[in-house]
């Protein structure tokens, strides 16, 4: 294993993993909400695409399919978001604990529709490009190189929205001071659910980029959602900019390991680190708590 | 004084029950009682301590495998007998439960939260790495002669026995002097500190006394199915405890107790059937989890405090909604 082929790999599923962790990130810092049900989002974005491809594809030249089935799957995953916070997180909100169980009650409901729908056999959506280069000898696909690419800008658009619009600056004021953001005149429910729909989004993106590489399957839900705490864990919750630096940390750790020892190791040893690190430093790298 | 004879009645229900009830009834019942155990001693570190400890079920595989480990050769050890395995399980657990509760010390709210959601994750992944010890996620079974004596009547009698010994050890553990402390640390960590109580030690003690009944009971479950696998360690069953407390009502310890004995049996017996029925008319397949997160959804949305706490309050006319502790 090359050093080179883990900043490459790593910097990919990092791309990844900075557009999942960054969206369970801003709920959590905007509406104290921690979102069981995060993974599910990005299942669901893998799911929508491949059926929508599957059924477009049909109709349309399937480069459009493609397009169009990622681009709808995408904001259907932000409204399914947004449904879900609305009619389940909603009702609950002042309660932390209930909000954690019944989150994780509908990542579980919909990971058993999953498999009861497409059962326990995983997918993948087809790719946008074909073909690969060499980087310093190891063979790297377009698709992957664009995966990194798309998550680096869309990173970059997220930082811009929240950093320099409107709409961004009541988010940050929310997350902020809730109460302050609804006494100069801010529709703090308004922010909520923007939050929710920006953060399926980026999520669903993250599925669809990982299917493209990957596979999915229900039980990818999950396993999603462990990054995601050991990614906002190390970073600190609720900093953004924290979760995006550790979910490069995390893939960087991911590739390693996987390379070194197998890859089943990977979730242990960054379970483990995690921990270790909490226990030197509870509020992550960059939390303020 | 009124909850002892509460105990007692229920006591002398189930001690008659086999007279009326086919085998396969009180197979299930016996498990329930198992599971009662889950629940409560979650009770006692989630609604007495308030630490939303999400990873109980590592305490119950920790039980569950340590004793089919001493049961089967797939360890060196010496032969020793099954109820011995069983108090070894739960022993080994409080182990574990001292030394997560440890770790979990530093950490407050959301924190403790994620990271012990995580725990029970990494077991059932060691579990796989190493399945040559353990088995994989398939797990293995244990010898039919390291099975409860008595057959199906005598399994239902020692885990009624082994329930009730349990909630009552921990009926008086929470209502002595330490667990009106516990009391005290969850619903003021700084002020239970300043009035000098050891909030370091309670939380300790407590993360041990759940942890070793969750054990006992994790162990039993193992020689009274003759089997154990990841499931001991699984989300579901995480969920299952937690629904279990809510349904009760949660830092009321006969909530726990109750509740979970019906999520049991609604889970493995109403939902089934009501699966099976809903599945002869729908063009897809329900299963019976789907019910179970289905109801847990409503529940929650509907009561966050808990079913029961709720009637209660309706009969009683007194309102507990002082009782914050997840607020």
């Amino acid at each position: 294993m090359s050093v080179v082929e883990v900043i490459v790999l790593g910097s990919i599923v990092g791309g990844i993993w900075a557009l999942v962790a960054s969206g369970f990130s801003l709920v959590f810092g905007v509406a104290r909400v921690l979102n069981f049900a995060h993974g599910t989002y990005f299942a669901l974005g893998a799911y929508f695409a491949f059926v929508l491809y599957t059924v477009l594809s049909n109709v349309v030249p399937s480069t459009a399919a493609l397009l169009i089935a990622s681009a709808v799957a995408c904001l259907m995953v932000g409204f399914v978001g947004v449904a879900i916070y609305t009619f389940t997180v909603k009702p609950v909100r002042n309660y932390e604990i209930m909000v954690i169980l019944v989150t994780l009650a509908v990542a579980l409901l919909i990971k058993e529709i999953l498999l009861s729908v497409f059962s326990d056999v995983s997918i993948s959506v087809p790719t946008f490009v074909s073909g690969f280069i060499s980087i310093a000898g190891i063979p790297v696909t377009y698709t992957r190189i664009l995966a990194f690419v798309l998550s680096i800008s869309i990173i970059a658009v997220l930082d811009y929205f929240v950093n320099r619009t409107k709409l961004g600056k009541e988010i940050i004021a929310t997350s902020q001071d809730c109460e302050a953001a609804m006494l100069v005149g801010i529709n703090v429910e308004r922010v909520f659910t923007v939050t929710m729909f920006l953060s399926a989004l980026l999520a669903g993106i993250g599925g669809i980029l990982y299917a493209q590489i990957y596979a999915v399957n229900p039980m990818t839900a999950l396993r999603v959602l462990i990054y995601a705490f050991a990614i906002v864990i190390l970073g600190g919750l609720g900093s953004v900019r924290g979760s995006i630096v550790a979910a490069f940390i995390v893939g960087y750790m991911e590739v390693a390991v996987s390379t070194l020892f197998a890859s089943e190791w990977a979730e242990v040893v960054a379970m483990l680190t995690i921990i270790a690190i909490l226990i030197a430093r509870p509020r992550g790298i960059m939390g303020e708590g | 004084m009124k909850n002892l004879t509460y105990f007692g009645i229920a006591i002398a229900v189930f001690a008659l029950a086999p007279i009326f009830m086919n085998d396969a009834v009180l197979y299930m019942l016996g498990l329930a009682f198992i599971f009662t155990v889950y629940c409560v001693s979650w009770d006692v570190i989630a609604g007495y301590t308030g630490q939303v400890n999400l990873g109980h079920t590592v305490f119950i595989g920790i039980g569950a495998y340590t004793t089919a480990l001493l049961s089967t050769s797939r360890i060196p050890h010496p032969e020793m007998p099954v109820f011995l395995t069983i108090f070894i399980g739960g022993i080994v657990a409080t182990f574990f439960g001292l030394a997560i509760g440890a770790v979990c010390l530093r950490l407050k709210g959301y924190y403790l939260a994620l990271v012990t959601a995580i725990l029970p994750l990494i077991f059932i992944q060691l579990t796989n790495i190493y399945s040559g010890i353990f088995g994989g996620y398939e797990g293995f079974s244990i010898p039919f002669s390291k099975s409860l004596p008595g057959g199906t009547l005598g399994n239902y009698y020692i885990s009624l026995v082994f329930c009730f010994s349990c909630l009552l050890a921990m009926y008086i553990f929470v209502n002595t002097n330490i667990g009106v402390k516990l009391r005290a640390v969850r619903d003021d960590e700084e002020l239970a500190e300043a009035v000098g109580i050891d909030v370091v030690k309670y939380k300790l003690i407590a993360f041990c006394v759940s942890a070793f009944f969750a054990g006992l009971a994790g162990a039993l479950a193992v020689h009274y199915k003759l089997t154990v696998g990841v499931d001991f360690f699984s989300i579901p069953l995480m969920l299952e405890i937690i629904l279990g407390v809510i349904a009760g009502g949660i830092g009321t310890f006969y909530g726990g107790a109750v509740g979970g004995f019906l999520i049991y049996i609604a889970e493995n017996w109403i939902f089934i059937q009501l699966a099976s029925y809903v599945n002869t008319f729908l063009p897809f397949r329900v299963s019976d989890e789907m019910i179970l997160y289905i109801l847990l959804i409503v529940l929650i949305i509907i009561f966050p405090q808990g079913i029961i706490t709720k009637i209660a309050e309706f009969l009683s006319g007194i309102d507990k909604s002082e009782i914050k502790i997840f607020r």
